[in-house]
């Protein structure tokens, strides 16, 4: 369960967040829509506290953390996954390091079960073969894959995923979506993703918000937002 | 106004970042393994350029050095002279200089990449202090890489010299040792040698905060990594400044 309460947030004189407020349940998939440059990454990146707002709060399961310290928040991201644009692995590491590395950090297990655990993750996201590649020897669609298996090693109960779609081709993006989507389901956990891809959006979402201007102009189930009367929430969908 | 605050404001946050840094090693937050790594690498990149640089100067110390004492017919003294300069200023500067320009700017641009394609930020998302995890171990590296490298700097430097003495100068090898471990005796060898420790941590603090205030993609990796080059270079020859006039008054 995730409130976050008239959230707003300026970078120098610029307002990107304008009063934010919006509740996603447990265990549904939540997507948040807008054009490029609306304030999606930067909403995303404050229900995980990497930013902090000006105004208003974040709850993470009852638990306030708009003002925690960082070292709390590393404790709490423990549960959570976060996929980013790029994928953001890194890119001095194996690919199989680069999943098992949550698992050395947090679990103490010993190796023949950090093998074991990154193998089955990995047949889960459809990749064999790739444990000994460099990120750089992979394309774009297997880093996300990669990427995601990295964020939810640690069987996170959240999970946050910025523009997985965007450079990939339309099959790939399809096939990227409804892997989140079957993970998500999986481990159960509540999915946030942010994108302008509709279409993708429309496949996986229990429920959607559009944001523009930094401000949530419509909520609800795909049906819902069909049938929104508003001009640029007609416009954005069709 | 505008740019004077920008100035404060920077300064500022790389005080509170050398703040952290130090924070995280005096709560013992140093993870070995990636410290030796760092020093692996650190040392491997810039020992070559070391090695050639000082034997250069070395040589060049040398022949200047009999040119000029010949005339005063003080040969002898081409010794003194070398392990002097060594081990009193050049080693520790010329081993500080050739270091920000190898090894720093591999920190700046590492960092500087990972920062642009948000592995620092990821490294967060998975519950771990980037601080800890990959600025500490590059820090602690540099402290314990470059006073190596200045010991093998300054060896070189005296061989140059030595190679020099003997052939041109000829000087007899065993004196020419004798001389210079004499010289190196009475300079004090640790009143060169402690300006390194300052100047470790000085390179450190300014290529890994450069890599970590990097943005602007790999335009921005080139941009805060000369920057970060230069800073050094600049502060290692004023710090070695300052340095100088403190020993010399306290310490002789
Ligand atoms: N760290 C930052 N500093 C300054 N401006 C930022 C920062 N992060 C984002 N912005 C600005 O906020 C706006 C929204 O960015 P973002 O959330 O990345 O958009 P998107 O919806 O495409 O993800 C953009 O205009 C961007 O320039
Ligand atoms: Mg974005």
């Amino acid at each position: 369960m995730i409130r976050v309460r008239n959230v707003s947030k300026s970078f120098n004189d610029q307002l990107v967040l304008n009063d934010v407020s919006l509740d996603i349940k447990s265990e549904e998939i939540f997507v948040v829509l807008g054009e490029s440059g609306a304030g999606k990454s930067v909403l995303l990146k404050h229900l995980i506290g990497l930013l902090q707002p000006d105004s208003g709060t974040i709850q993470i399961d009852n638990e306030d953390i708009t003002h925690l310290p960082e070292s709390k928040l590393l404790k709490m991201r423990k549960k959570m996954g976060y996929l980013f644009q790029e994928g953001a692995l890194y890119d001095f590491m194996t690919v199989f390091e680069n999943i098992a590395f949550p698992l050395r950090e947090h679990a103490h297990l010993d190796e023949k079960t950090i093998r074991q655990k990154v193998k089955d993750i990995l047949k889960m996201i459809d990749l064999d073969e790739v444990e000994e590649k460099m990120p750089a020897q992979l394309s774009g669609g297997m880093k996300k894959r990669v990427a995601l298996a990295r964020a939810m090693i640690l069987d996170s109960k959240i999970l946050f995923c910025d523009e997985p779609t965007s450079g990939l081709d339309p099959i790939r993006s399809r096939d990227v979506s409804d892997l989140i989507r079957n993970v998500s389901r999986k481990f159960g956990c509540t999915t946030v993703i942010t994108s302008h891809d509709i279409r993708n959006s429309f496949r996986v979402a229990d429920r959607l918000a559009l944001i523009h201007d930094g401000k949530i102009i419509a909520m609800g189930t795909q049906d819902e937002l069909k049938a929104s009367k508003d001009a640029f929430v007609k416009e954005f969908i069709s | 106004m505008a740019v004077y605050q920008q100035v404060v404001r920077s300064l500022g946050n790389a005080l509170w970042f050398l703040g952290e840094i130090f924070g995280n090693i005096l709560r013992g937050k140093i993870r070995f393994g990636e410290v030796l790594k760092q020093v692996y690498e650190q040392g491997l990149q810039s020992v070559v350029i070391v090695v050639l640089t000082s034997l250069a100067s070395g040589l060049v110390l040398a022949l200047q050095g009999y040119v000029a004492m010949s005339r005063f017919g003080a040969k002898e003294f081409v010794a003194d002279l070398v392990a002097l300069s060594l081990v009193r200023e050049l080693g520790p500067v010329f081993t500080a200089l050739v270091f920000s320009g190898k090894a720093g700017a591999r920190i700046t641009a590492e960092l500087g990449t990972m920062n642009v394609n948000d592995q620092i930020l990821a490294t967060r998302t998975l519950g771990v202090d980037p601080m800890e995890f990959l600025v500490v171990p590059r820090m602690v590296a540099c402290f314990l890489v470059l006073p190596i490298l200045t010991i093998i700097s300054e060896f070189c430097g005296i061989m140059g010299g030595y190679f020099v003495g003997v052939t041109q100068a000829h000087i007899a090898g065993v004196y020419y040792i004798n001389e210079t471990i004499r010289a190196i005796h009475y300079v004090d060898f640790f009143s060169g040698f402690i300006k390194v420790f300052f100047f470790a941590i000085l390179i450190g603090w300014i290529c890994c905060y450069e890599g970590f205030s990097t943005k602007g993609g790999s335009l921005g990796v080139g941009k805060y990594t000369t920057k970060a080059v230069a800073y050094s270079y600049i502060f290692v020859i004023l710090l070695n400044t300052l340095l100088t006039k403190v020993i010399l008054t306290f310490w002789g």
